[in-house]
């Protein structure tokens, strides 16, 4: 169709002369009434009706919103997710409300100026660790942003949600490059391993490749990570930010674990497709667990000191390492998906993991 | 010496506990709606435990108990022997809101004192959603207790 303005209407609109087929010949649900509800009017409430009505296959690629009339002649945007089990999950709705309530400030809500001189090895663990943080972050805001133009506007709850893990991550980024550069120490080590599993999201050929390495594998580490990082901390400003970090990002494993579920329960024969996602990421993961830019800042933050480090070694980390493991077999049982018998990670990561073995419960 | 006369555990310290958590509605508002049903499992030395539950909802906290477990049906149970949950709760009312070690994350990370348990990865998952606010509920023993008015 090709668009031109129309002169003559021009004349007729002002002559008074309305066309009105927009007011008299509507599809829509005239007399719709959305009613708030105790935290006032959310994407649950106003689900009802046709409107409420996500389809299976996305009939257009339109930015038109669901449930609008939509006139012939839209262009198609072309977009290549327009399956609904593809990016959708049970819980969507309710995280992205619960996003938009729990917005925090990386400048307003930390006690920045509560920070209290550390001993120079904590404090060097400390932007080690902030380092890291910093780098990985943002590769949870890349990749959706990469992949939200793709996905149908139809399921734009879901788009929704990724676009407020875009706004978390941002802010991840942003609180863990302030801790790094507000006491003293700097920026520390980024390294390669660390870059290859960023490398590995980015690059996934699909969503689901890259959504399973991501808000599974990806994000499931670094909520236990900022989980020990809150225990660990050693001011109330360290505590707050670990803390702060940590709902945000329980909220995306939330969705990518109830996503796999939902995707799952779509088409069970992809889960061969997602054990093998898994198991390229488990392998680049076992290499940043013996990767001493993050364990040895853990130890030392662990232990309060560089000295008391060295005498308990990694048995902190151990307990991290067996939490971050446990925790992530108990996601994957949840979304349908059993691990056990099947991580790609060395028996000296996995031995007194409970659950790990084939043989275990999760 | 906190604001709270009721013994912990018992439903009248969670009330008390909950009523001045919820005294200033701008702060619970500044932490965020949230959707949570919290088990308290305290664990007697003669074997037997009292559980209570709170239900975080929206903006609204319920103190529910003491209860069942099943009864309840917790997203997540905080479990301990009673004397980690008075030190906890000591700590706090003498120090004000609970520092890395004595908050329920620090306390429950390793499994002792005390443990976090759930049916499932989506309730451990919405514990630590919701830390933030679980944790001002319980920083709010540390509310200072009211002083006397002298003439």
């Amino acid at each position: 169709m090709t668009l031109g303005l129309d002169l003559g209407y021009l004349e007729r609109s002002a002559r008074g002369e309305f066309d009105l087929g927009w007011l008299r010949d509507t599809g829509a649900e005239w007399g719709v009434r959305a009613e708030p509800s105790k935290n006032g009017l959310t994407l649950r409430d106003i689900a009802i009706g046709s409107y409420g009505e996500i389809p299976e296959h996305a009939p257009l690629r339109t930015m038109a919103p669901r449930g609008s009339d939509v006139e012939f002649g839209v262009p198609d945007m072309g977009y290549t997710i327009n399956d609904r089990s593809e990016v959708w999950a049970d819980n969507v709705l309710d995280l992205y409300e619960e996003a938009v309530s729990r917005q925090w400030s990386a400048t307003r809500d930390i006690p920045w100026a509560d920070l209290v001189p550390l001993d120079p090895d904590v404090e060097h663990a400390m932007c080690q660790l902030a380092t890291v943080l910093s780098e990985v972050e943002m590769v949870a805001a890349d990749f959706p942003a990469k992949w939200l133009w793709r996905i149908n506007h139809d399921f734009v709850e879901a788009k929704m949600f990724l676009c407020t893990q875009v706004m978390d991550e941002a802010r991840h980024t942003e609180v863990f490059r302030k801790r790094a550069l507000a006491n003293g120490g700097g920026l520390g080590r980024a390294t390669a391993v660390v870059e290859r599993f960023l490398q590995l999201i980015l690059d996934a050929e699909s969503y689901d490749e890259g959504s399973a390495l991501m808000h599974l594998l990806g994000e499931g580490i670094v909520l236990s990570l900022f989980r020990a990082g809150a225990a660990l901390a050693p001011s109330p400003v360290e505590q707050k930010i670990f803390r702060l970090c940590m709902q945000d990002e329980a909220r995306h494993v939330a969705y990518g674990t109830m996503h796999l579920r939902y995707r799952l329960a779509a088409d069970p024969s992809v889960a061969e497709d997602f054990h093998t996602y898994l198991d390229q990421g488990e392998e680049i993961i076992a290499m940043i667990f013996a990767t001493p830019e993050i364990v040895e800042p853990t130890a030392i933050l662990a232990a309060g000191g560089l000295a008391q480090a060295c005498e308990l070694g990694t048995a902190a980390g151990d307990v991290l390492r067996h939490q971050i493991i446990g925790d992530y077999l108990k996601r994957c049982a949840h979304a349908g998906l059993d691990r056990r018998g099947r991580l790609h990670l060395p028996d000296a990561l996995i031995d007194g993991v409970p659950g790990a073995r084939v043989e275990e419960a999760v | 010496m906190g604001a709270i006369e009721a013994p912990f555990p018992s439903s009248a310290w969670f009330v008390e506990l909950v009523s001045l958590a919820t005294a200033d509605p701008a702060e619970l508002e500044h932490l965020g709606i949230a959707d949570l049903r919290f088990g308290v499992d305290v664990l007697q030395a003669n074997g037997t435990d009292q559980f209570f539950g709170l239900v975080l909802d929206g903006f609204d906290i319920h103190v529910v108990g003491p209860t069942a477990e099943e009864s309840f049906g917790p997203d997540v149970v905080v479990s301990g022997p009673v004397e980690a949950w008075l030190d906890m709760v000591a700590w706090i009312e003498e120090n004000g809101p609970a520092d890395s070690a004595h908050s329920l994350n620090g306390l429950t990370i390793a499994g002792v004192p005390l443990l976090a348990r759930s049916d499932d990865a989506m309730g451990s998952d919405k514990f630590y959603r919701f830390m933030g606010t679980i944790q001002a509920v319980f920083d709010a023993a540390g509310a200072p207790a009211p002083t006397a008015v002298t003439a």
